[in-house]
């Protein structure tokens, strides 16, 4: 698992929004050893590197299911809501969203905004 | 299962466990992503019992979920519909599923044959658990994510991100490169990060301390999202954690040193990062000159300098103007106050400080800054005593006002002490941290705001005149000044309040002194000796060290023993030069080797090399003081840490943890006690690997199939022990109590151990867990240990003394005489001298401190003959390992040794008068002898023994040079009969001497200086030397007499008379033969040391012929003999010769 030769680049994963970066291991919807686990959607997976487990996956990001920006998981960045939006999608489409989604999501503008300054 | 039959679905209970774990059938099964039983599968039920208890709280709140109004519809305009379900429900947010379909159905297949319901989950149990899983999933990725989001977003917010290209690119092109920024711009973190992810692979990185070494792996490896594998790992003296994985390695200066001694071509290494160049240590400076010097034979090798903006053009010039990329730091705006102390309140010297300026700080920052302003302060002073005055005042201050825990911060406290200045203090109480320059650069303390700076610091330095080291006060230079500074602006703006004017700032050094300037240089130049660097004088350093510090450390590695006359390694020196310790360290070992006394011997040399266990605080404890007693040895300090060391190990054996608690009582810091048994370990795997040990016969690794399971299990655990530990570390930080400050180690300290036992802990919590115990257990075997122990503490008084002896010649010359009017004065008051220094003191932590008696000759033993007189046989030295100047000169660590068969076994130079009743020893310690006779008797055994110690310590020195491990150079029979007689010649010894040191006057027409031949009646009758075979009896050419040995001068001495006058000649008849004829002093040595006992002829022959040392035996003793007389070439042995001499002369009367 470690002994990745070092000619054979990393696969990185960029979201397209916030240019958060990190390597990853798997795309798609069966990441390695989840048994019963699927996923949704097709993910940018790692392995969690905060568990001790090896097993233990992270989904780092997919893309957006309307305008197929790459983007990360991250609350700022994309929201899932039955497929993935990327927020620049979601803004557009802000109606049609629940006013649960819609509520929060106007709570947490300003507060985003002031740590982004 | 049948009592539990008639229950149906809805007397389910979520809280019982044979229901979860019905549901644990279906969910977590042993090959599931959850396991049953593993930590996320408990964490998964705590989660369950939270998302039920919200859940039930919103269905009774009746939140609004449910009357979602029919946004869909309301699209008017018509772009994309993007197909989103009318009502909200929060599983849409989850991007993951969980099936378990098999399961279930086969659940179901059971249900429909048995007529009643089945106890277990029936499908809404099953879906709420499926939910609350779902949930769980979601909460644990987002958690997870967070983690990685928050990580990369503080490695970008770095003043270096920007530059992390730049970086890269130059690294590439360029063999050097210096990356100069501040604290906090994150250099040490993120460049080997970015070296790795550029691909680059075999990274080392050094660092000056121990303890960055572990820090940045775990952060390194952290960040780099590797912290459970091992691409970022450690190296230092007793640990690493590398593997053939590990791609980054950040170790000790020292050690990268080491490797390179061993392999110069330093292939295992791509990128070399010298961490803090700035610093200056002495290891750093070396270490770069090294790498200057290798650097043009490896074209593919990157070398880093890394260092604070602190005169980085000299590190770039030095490697022919390497590329300098300059980061800022991350340093909030920083306020500078000056504020000099009114003379009236200035220290004259030898007094107290006096704490009114520091007083008056604290006050003004309770009058200025509100209290629920966090912000602790900082406060720099030179040294341990003026902290604790200064610390005293504050606390009456804070006991006061209650706004302040005061807390000290240096390095000779316990460490869970020094810890305690990262804990929190309360709301609306400020931390008021007083620290040596330990807190400048070595720990970093975050949620600093005010610093106080009293520009003092307390530098050692090396006086090579008195061969000694020197604590002095300073100002400091202007980076230190600024890096103090620094500290008030790490976590938000701060301000810095300056106890000296400006124009004292501004006239300060600019940098401050380079170790390499104010240190001994013996290690360094021994180092530089094995690694071939030529000669020390024109290396190149980049700040090269006065002539005179190479000068004194060479003579002084000479006199050691480790370089021979040329200067070039002895092979005693090249051992010595692979040893991380001190020469005088280093000896000991190998000589404790020779004499299997290796156990003390290990104990000792370890206990030696790391700071003393006994802690100073716990020096006036009288509870400590009575715990301690046992422990104490009159014979020396190094014997009371090797009592110590022993009563340890044995607690160890029988109370495994409870040794925290023995350390406690008797003040010892136990972290100490741990390094020695490392240490120990090391020194021992060394000896061995050098081949002066035998390797392990029985290594208790045996026993049977059943014992070997239990230790391995046992290991297992340790190891998850340790794991788990290390997990935990990162804990959270105490919160401090008030009283915190003003208690002592011990109130406290007992007090956490007694809660603890209450509680047994499972590992979990930590707090109690003892990791040192687990790790000590791990590396250590303590059954062996305990024997190893039992072995020196049952020493006999014979092996202590060779003990003894063993300690002196490694320490020589390092020897001080107790001033002839010490009996007169107080215990206080004990005056010593050196050879290069008068009056120094002992210190007060060693034993001859509070007992000064057992150094002074006994009354009844003496007599005085004149004035200055007195005669003894119990004259005694001390011998020590340091000499350090703080207000006074002060010995530390002495052992005392007979004086006369101390000096006559390891001095490099005695001279004697004709008839050998005046000695002087090192032209500064005069000794006389009061009976001719007994005087010729102790000088012949003398230098029996030390030829023949001489020669088995080459042969021994020899085989292990050449041969492999298991070849043992000196038969132990020989060992054995050396040992006897040196213990006999230390301990049954009734000659008496007087013993003084020569003034000055006194030194000046010492010898009778060089003679022409023809003073000189009969020089070429000794000609060749029979006590020290190769070595020729020749005049000395400087200060006259008779060179018989190497270190001793027959009748060199002023008042001498003629080297073969007849009125020296006495009738003497020898004790092994039937000689009896009057014989001149020399002419008896001669004979003395060539007739041995009848019985002991044979001896010499079984022994191994050992290379060249071996020839020393029977048949060396006869040489080729020219008479003149004769005209004839004869081979006879020395007595012979005399004999023969003997004949013509009386045939010519
Ligand atoms: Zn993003
Ligand atoms: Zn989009």
């Amino acid at each position: 698992m470690e002994q990745t030769t070092s000619l054979t680049p990393q696969k990185t994963f960029t979201c397209q929004l916030c240019d958060l970066s990190s390597p990853f291991t798997y795309y798609g919807q069966k990441p390695p050893n989840t048994r019963a686990i699927v996923l949704l959607e097709e993910c940018f997976v790692t392995q969690d590197p905060f568990s001790p487990d090896k097993e233990k996956f992270l989904v780092l990001g997919s893309t957006c299911s309307l305008c197929s920006t790459c983007v990360c998981v991250g609350p700022d960045c994309s929201l899932f809501y039955t497929k993935r939006f990327c927020m620049q999608c979601v803004n557009k489409h802000l109606k049609q969203f629940p006013l649960q989604i819609q509520a929060e999501l106007a709570k947490k503008k300003p507060s985003s905004k002031s740590a982004a300054s | 299962m049948d009592s539990d039959r008639r229950r149906d679905s809805r007397s389910w209970d979520w809280d019982s466990p044979q229901c979860r774990a019905q549901l644990d059938e279906v969910f977590f099964r042993r090959h599931d992503y959850i396991q049953a039983g593993s930590p996320e599968h408990r964490e998964f039920w705590s989660f369950f019992d939270r998302f039920q208890r919200f859940k039930t709280k919103r269905d009774v709140s009746g939140s609004g979920a449910k009357e979602d109004r029919e946004d869909g519809k309301k699209t008017g305009t018509g772009k994309v519909d993007l197909g989103l379900p009318k009502e909200y429900d929060a599983r849409y947010r989850i991007n993951v599923s969980v099936c378990t379909r098999d399961v279930e159905e086969r659940l179901g297949k059971s249900e429909h044959r048995g007529r009643q319901r089945s106890s277990g989950p029936g499908s809404e149990e099953i879906s709420d658990c499926r939910l609350a899983l779902l949930h769980f999933l979601d909460f644990s990725q987002r958690q997870s994510f967070g983690k990685l989001a928050k990580l990369r977003r503080e490695q970008k917010t770095l003043p270096i991100f920007q530059y992390r290209d730049r970086i890269v690119e130059l690294v590439r092109l360029h063999p050097v490169v210096v990356v100069a920024g501040d604290t906090g711009c994150g250099k040490s973190t993120q460049v080997p990060q970015y070296l790795l992810s550029a691909g680059f692979n075999h990274i080392a990185c050094t660092q000056p301390r121990r303890i960055a070494c572990i820090s940045l792996a775990k952060r390194v490896s952290f960040e780099s999202l590797n912290q459970y594998g091992s691409k970022v790992g450690y190296q230092i003296r007793f640990e690493t954690t590398r593997t053939p994985a590990t791609k980054l390695l950040f170790l000790t200066e020292g050690l990268l040193l080491r490797q390179i001694q061993q392999d110069r071509t330093l292939s295992q290494y791509q990128v070399l990062i010298v961490d803090e160049v700035h610093e200056r240590h002495l290891h750093c400076d070396f270490l770069l000159g090294v790498l200057r010097s290798l650097l043009s034979d490896h074209p593919d090798l990157r070398l880093i300098l890394m260092s604070a903006t602190i005169n980085i053009k000299l590190f770039s010039d030095y490697f022919g103007g390497a590329p300098v990329l300059q980061v800022p730091g991350r340093l909030f705006p920083i306020q500078v106050i000056y504020q000099p102390i009114p003379t009236e309140e200035q220290p004259s010297r030898s007094e107290k400080l006096d704490p009114r300026p520091y007083l008056r700080i604290l006050q003004g920052i309770d009058q200025r800054y509100p209290p629920e302003e966090r912000g602790d302060l900082l406060l720099f002073l030179s040294g341990v005593a003026e902290i604790s005055t200064i610390q005293e005042a504050c606390q009456v201050y804070a006991t006061h006002t209650r706004r302040w825990i005061v807390l000290p911060l240096h390095s000779t406290l316990s460490l869970a002490q020094q810890d305690k200045v990262f804990d929190i203090s309360p709301p609306a109480v400020r931390k008021c941290i007083i620290s040596t320059n330990i807190a400048e650069t070595s720990v970093t303390i975050d949620g600093v705001r005010f610093v106080v700076d009293s520009g003092k610091v307390k530098e050692m330095s090396f006086d090579p005149k008195a061969k000694m080291q020197r604590l002095q006060e300073f100002w400091i230079s202007r980076a230190s000044s600024e890096q103090r500074k620094g500290r008030a602006g790490r976590t938000g703006p701060g301000v810095c309040y300056r106890l000296y004017a400006e124009s004292d700032y501004d006239a300060f050094a600019p940098y401050p002194v380079p170790e390499i300037h104010r240190v001994a240089l013996d290690s360094l130049i021994l180092q530089m000796k094995s690694m071939s660097l030529g000669d020390p004088l024109s290396f190149v350093f980049i700040d090269p060290p006065p002539a005179a510090s190479i000068q004194t450390a060479v003579t002084y590695l000479k006199q050691q023993g480790a370089l021979d006359s040329r200067g070039e390694l002895t092979s005693i020196g090249s051992l010595l030069a692979q040893l991380p310790v001190d020469v005088v360290i280093g000896k000991m070992l190998v000589l404790g080797s020779l004499f299997h006394l290796v156990d003390p011997v290990l104990t000792v040399a370890a206990a030696l090399s790391v700071q003393s266990p006994f802690l100073r605080s716990s020096q006036h404890n009288p509870d400590c003081a009575t715990a301690r007693q046992p422990l104490q040895s009159n014979h020396g300090d190094p014997f009371t840490l090797l009592n110590t060391f022993n009563a340890w190990v044995e607690v160890k054996g029988e109370r495994g943890g409870g040794s925290r608690k023995w350390c406690r009582r008797r003040g010892l810091e136990e972290q100490r006690l741990y390094e020695m048994v490392n240490l120990r370990r090391q020194f021992k795997e060394l000896l061995r690997s050098h081949g002066l040990l035998e390797s392990e016969s029985s290594t208790p690794s045996g026993g049977d199939r059943g014992q070997r399971r239990e230790r391995l299990k046992e290991r297992r655990k340790l190891y998850q022990m340790k794991r788990d530990h290390e997990q935990q570390e990162s804990s959270r930080r105490k919160v401090l109590r008030m009283d915190e400050g003003h208690d002592g180690e011990f109130s406290s300290g007992s007090d956490t151990e007694a809660a603890g036992k209450g509680k047994k802990d499972k590992g979990g919590s930590g707090q109690n867990l003892d990791i040192q115990e687990v790790k000590f257990k791990l590396r250590h075997n303590v059954s062996e240990l305990q024997e190893a122990a039992s072995v020196s503490q049952d020493m006999s008084s014979r092996q202590q003394a060779l003990l003894k002896l063993l300690l002196c010649r490694g320490l020589y010359p390092q020897l001080a005489l107790p001033d002839e009017h010490n009996s007169t004065r107080k215990d206080s008051d004990q005056v010593f001298h050196t050879r290069n220094k008068q009056g120094v003191v002992i210190h007060p932590t060693s034993v001859f401190a509070s007992d000064p008696e057992v150094l002074q000759v006994p009354e009844d033993d003496t007599r005085e003959i004149g004035p200055d007189r007195r005669d003894s046989s119990r004259h005694q030295l001390l011998a020590f390992v340091t000499l350090l100047e703080t207000n006074k000169p002060y010995l530390s660590n002495c052992v005392r040794v007979p004086a006369l068969q101390a000096l006559l076994l390891v001095a490099n130079s005695v001279d004697s008068n004709a008839d050998c009743t005046r000695l002087v020893v090192d032209g500064w310690l005069e000794l006389e002898l009061r009976e001719p006779e007994e005087a010729l008797k102790v000088l012949s055994t003398a230098l029996t023994l030390r030829s023949e110690w001489e020669r088995l310590l080459l042969a021994q020195l020899g085989q292990s040079t050449m041969g492999g491990p298991a070849v043992q150079g000196v038969s132990r029979k020989v060992m054995e009969k050396l040992s006897e007689g040196l213990v006999r010649f230390l301990l049954y010894n009734e000659v008496t001497y007087s013993l003084r040191r020569l003034t000055a006057f006194q030194t000046q027409n010492l010898y009778i200086g060089p003679q022409s031949q023809s003073d000189l009646p009969d020089t070429k009758a000794p000609d060749v030397n029979p006590l020290f075979p190769g070595v020729e009896a020749k005049p000395d050419p400087i200060k006259g007499g008779l060179r018989v040995a190497s270190f001793f001068n027959y009748n060199s001495l002023a008042d001498s008379k003629d080297l073969y006058s007849e009125c020296l000649r006495t009738f003497w008849s020898c004790p092994n033969c039937d000689l009896y004829m009057p014989l001149t002093p020399l002419e008896r040595m001669q004979h003395e040391a060539s007739c041995r006992p009848a019985a002991e002829q044979q001896q010499p022959e079984e022994e191994p012929e050992g290379g060249k040392a071996g020839s020393s035996s029977v048949s060396s003793l006869t040489r080729v003999y020219h008479c003149d007389v004769c005209d004839e070439d004869l081979t006879l042995t020395s007595t012979e010769i005399l004999k023969h001499k003997r004949n013509h002369m009386y045939s010519a009367k």
